[in-house]
């Protein structure tokens, strides 16, 4: 993260004084740490009502259930997350909710990645499976990418929801390739940041 | 598909009723529970802010001085072989780094092209592929305060390459 952040902004920084467009990065840049906070502000109260249903799933049991119907696949994809019923639960819940374009997505995510991180015993063990949860849902695998869809509908589309089946698979295989990323990656942590 | 469409429409007020209504059933105090669910969220919202605005910034920069196009210029004398117009590439640049950005160039495209015009269905899928990993790598490991991600960046890259040559492959097979 360190290398790609500063190349962000040292590539940044030489293009603008390269083209003469400093004060279109400058204002660029103000805008953007506008944005961090516009988001948050906007993202607050969707999170805090996912939250407090997820507070209400888990302390009902649902979660648990839930980790015990999806115990076979989640277990071969967090192999060191075995037994730890409730992060398998919240990812489960997380990963089902990517699937249908929820709101409740990130909320759960980031539930999931702080139960990650409590149940780990080495920070190997808890990175390992935050990468995992992480991979899966950057690479997006949905089968109601509802935004595309509105716009499509908005534009005057016949079959707005047509491309669901094709970004579905496209889907499957950046998580597919993002996660063996993942294996190959993690042979040797110590040389990487 | 209109089956699909359906559930993700029901099932959030769905949820919104069941899992309260379920938890009340096993006897916990719902209104409670909620509030302090609410609570933990709300922190784990703050603390993510910091994070946010170092990777917008970073954005922001590169994508303001121009950089990003000048590197999507780049890339799309590579791809132009391939039978995808040059002004596919600046989407797929963006797709990883910027969300927003990302779904208003695909809206652009889609306009210009037609929604169901082969190429207004390419720049749909290549949209639809894969999700943002900048933003998502930026926040979950925020959520957590963990600053060192290792190799969780590479890997959301790579996999969001697969995603787009899957797209472009199903794209193919979809048009002929």
């Amino acid at each position: 993260m360190d290398t790609v952040w500063l190349c962000l902004i040292a590539l940044g920084c030489a293009t603008a004084l390269l083209t003469g467009q400093v004060d279109a990065m400058m204002m660029s840049v103000i805008d953007g740490a506008d944005q961090a906070i516009q988001l948050v502000i906007g993202l607050a109260g969707i999170y805090c009502l996912w939250s407090g249903i997820e507070k209400l799933a888990a302390e009902s049991g649902l979660v648990d259930a839930l980790a015990s119907l999806t115990r076979p696949v989640l277990s071969f994809l967090f192999p060191r997350l075995k037994g730890d019923k409730h992060p398998l639960g919240t990812i489960s819940a997380t990963v089902i909710s990517n699937m249908l374009g929820l709101s409740s997505t990130t909320p759960l995510g980031l539930k999931a990645m702080k139960e990650i991180q409590r149940v780990s015993k080495t920070e190997d063990d808890s990175m390992d499976s935050m990468i995992r949860l992480v991979v899966m849902c950057a690479a997006g695998f949905c089968v109601f990418p509802s935004s595309i869809i509105a716009i499509r509908a908005a534009l005057g589309s016949s079959a707005p929801a047509a491309i669901s089946g094709p970004c579905a698979l496209a889907g499957l295989a950046a998580t597919t390739g993002g996660l063996l990323a993942h294996r190959v990656l993690s042979r040797n942590p110590g040389k990487r940041r | 598909m209109e089956i699909l469409s359906r559930i993700g429409v029901y099932s959030f007020p769905v949820l919104l009723v069941g899992v309260p209504l379920y938890a009340w059933r096993k006897g916990v105090p719902v209104y409670e529970t909620f509030i302090s669910g609410a609570q933990d969220g709300l922190k784990t919202v703050i603390g993510t802010l910091p994070y946010l605005v170092a990777i917008f910034v970073g954005v922001s920069c590169f994508r303001g001085s121009g950089a990003l196009d000048l590197i999507s210029r780049f890339l799309g004398v590579i791809l132009r072989p391939l039978g995808i117009p040059a002004d596919m590439l600046p989407l797929v640049v963006i797709r990883p780094i910027s969300g927003s950005g990302a779904l208003a160039i695909t809206a652009d495209l889609v306009q210009r092209y037609g929604p169901d015009s082969p190429f207004g269905l390419l720049a749909s899928i290549l949209q639809g592929a894969t999700d943002t990993s900048f933003f998502v790598v930026t926040l979950y490991f925020g959520a957590v305060g963990v600053k060192r991600t290792r190799h969780a960046l590479a890997a959301c890259l790579f996999g969001d390459l697969c995603g787009f040559v899957a797209g472009v492959l199903v794209w193919r097979m979809l048009v002929r």
